[in-house]
């Protein structure tokens, strides 16, 4: 049997479908050439250590938990659903803080809650001292805070991740979160304690959320 | 022969066993759906986190499969294995992940990302010679297309057949068979200045090892 031949059969014989005669020239080659002796030697190895090695990472002890906690108090089919309103919730947010900003909401710099963890008292931004310490800068969104917004609320929903509390909770909390910022946006532009319009709503048409190339899997 | 090496699997639990289970997971039997998720999730989170490499981006993977597949379980036909079935949501839903990391990370030109450890931290019977060979054929894995990294791990990680290795793709055997092939060539190109004699020596070691 010559190298050529010899290579061809490599693949059967990795696997496991190669028997009989040509298992048998195949092993009498593997003898008498270095190169095929390498090349299969080689297979065999990289087959050995993907098969075998151990990874270095392990599934979060409490996945099962967690998982669990999510399929809780929905019936399954709304699982879905619900996840896709926590994956709504941060982009929602930052969404509806920036198409204020392109309206023109925050004509003055804002106070946004994020700073503000629960259970500690928020900051006292309707009283007409602090309306009137804000000054007019004549920039449109505190790109800073927005920032530091942004990454804490990233933080929280990696924090909820790691305690299993429920999607649902957080989903409230980022929502009432964002309320908040609507709230002290308005404040700070015109000194009143008012949404227009939609007192205790979330800003209509939030953003669609799921990458176009999300669909083809939404069928299974 | 590579096959049929000895290797840290889970008990694969009967059909039987599998049917009832879901079964009662749809009769929501919060008990039922544990084990599912106890059984499968070491296995899918093993094979998710080779292909998207990455812990933090593997789990939620691996959560948005079970969820995916809980939410459709009443769609589930006995004649697939769970697991088997498991497998080509949770690939599906990497392949997505895959798709949109790498248009994010095209559209800002980020350098590549730092991958993750390959192997566990090398034992003390493990040589430097074979933590650095592991090293180098898992970083020529990383470099094959997600398909060829997918059948590699599959056929020999998982143990799947060809059969179903299609099934988990979503491909035609021929083409599974393909990926592996090509797969296997990669690696010869990419392994190319590993000598004969740093296999012999690993070899010797591994069967030393046990
Ligand atoms: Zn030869």
């Amino acid at each position: 049997m010559r190298c050529e031949q010899a290579r061809q059969l490599f693949d059967a014989y990795l696997d496991g479908e190669l028997s009989g005669a040509l298992a048998t020239e195949l092993g009498a080659h593997r003898v008498k050439c270095p190169e095929c002796r390498r090349a299969l030697a080689l297979m065999e190895v990289s087959g050995h250590i993907v098969a075998s090695d151990r990874d270095p990472v392990v599934l979060h002890g409490q996945f099962a938990d967690r998982l669990l906690a999510c399929t809780d108090r929905k019936p399954i089919r709304s699982w879905d659903r619900l996840r896709r309103g926590l994956y709504i919730a941060g982009p929602l947010a930052a969404a509806a803080v920036v198409a204020l900003a392109v309206l023109g909401v925050f004509d003055r710099p804002v106070r946004f809650a994020g700073k503000r963890v629960e259970g500690q008292p928020r900051p006292d931004v309707s009283s007409p001292e602090h309306s009137a310490e804000a000054p007019a800068t004549g920039r449109s969104l505190d790109e800073h805070l927005l920032e530091e917004w942004l990454k804490e609320t990233q933080e929280n929903l990696a924090a909820k991740r790691d305690s299993g509390e429920s999607l649902q909770r957080h989903f409230e909390l980022t929502i009432s979160q964002m309320l908040d910022i609507l709230k002290q946006a308005r404040v700070a532009s015109d000194g009143t304690d008012h949404v227009p319009g939609a007192d205790g709503q979330v800003p209509a048409s939030p953003p669609e959320p799921a990458p176009a190339d999300d669909e083809d899997v939404e069928d299974l | 022969m590579a096959r049929g090496i000895e290797r840290e699997t889970a008990v694969t639990p009967s059909r039987e066993y599998e049917k009832q289970l879901v079964g009662r997971a749809l009769a929501d039997d919060r008990l039922a759906l544990r084990k599912l998720v106890e059984l499968h999730k070491d296995r899918l989170f093993s094979f998710i986190w080779r292909m998207a490499r990455n812990h933090h981006d593997a789990e939620e993977i691996c959560q948005e499969a079970f969820l995916k597949a809980f939410a459709s379980l009443d769609t589930f036909s006995s004649e697939y294995r769970f697991s088997t079935w498991l497998f080509t949501i949770g690939y599906r839903v990497c392949l997505n992940h895959l798709r949109r990391k790498r248009a994010l990370t095209g559209e800002l030109d980020f350098t590549a990302l730092p991958h993750e450890r390959h192997g566990a931290l090398p034992a003390s019977i493990e040589s430097e010679e074979a933590g650095r060979l592991k090293e180098l054929v898992w970083s020529a894995v990383d470099r094959l297309s997600a398909p060829q990294r997918a059948t590699l791990v599959l056929f020999y990680r998982h143990e799947l057949s060809c059969h179903e290795m299609a099934q988990v793709l979503e491909l035609p055997v021929a083409t599974v068979k393909s990926h592996l092939h090509r797969a296997r060539h990669r690696l010869r190109e990419l392994l190319e200045s590993v000598t004969e004699h740093e296999l012999q020596e690993f070899r010797n070691r591994a069967g030393a090892a046990g």
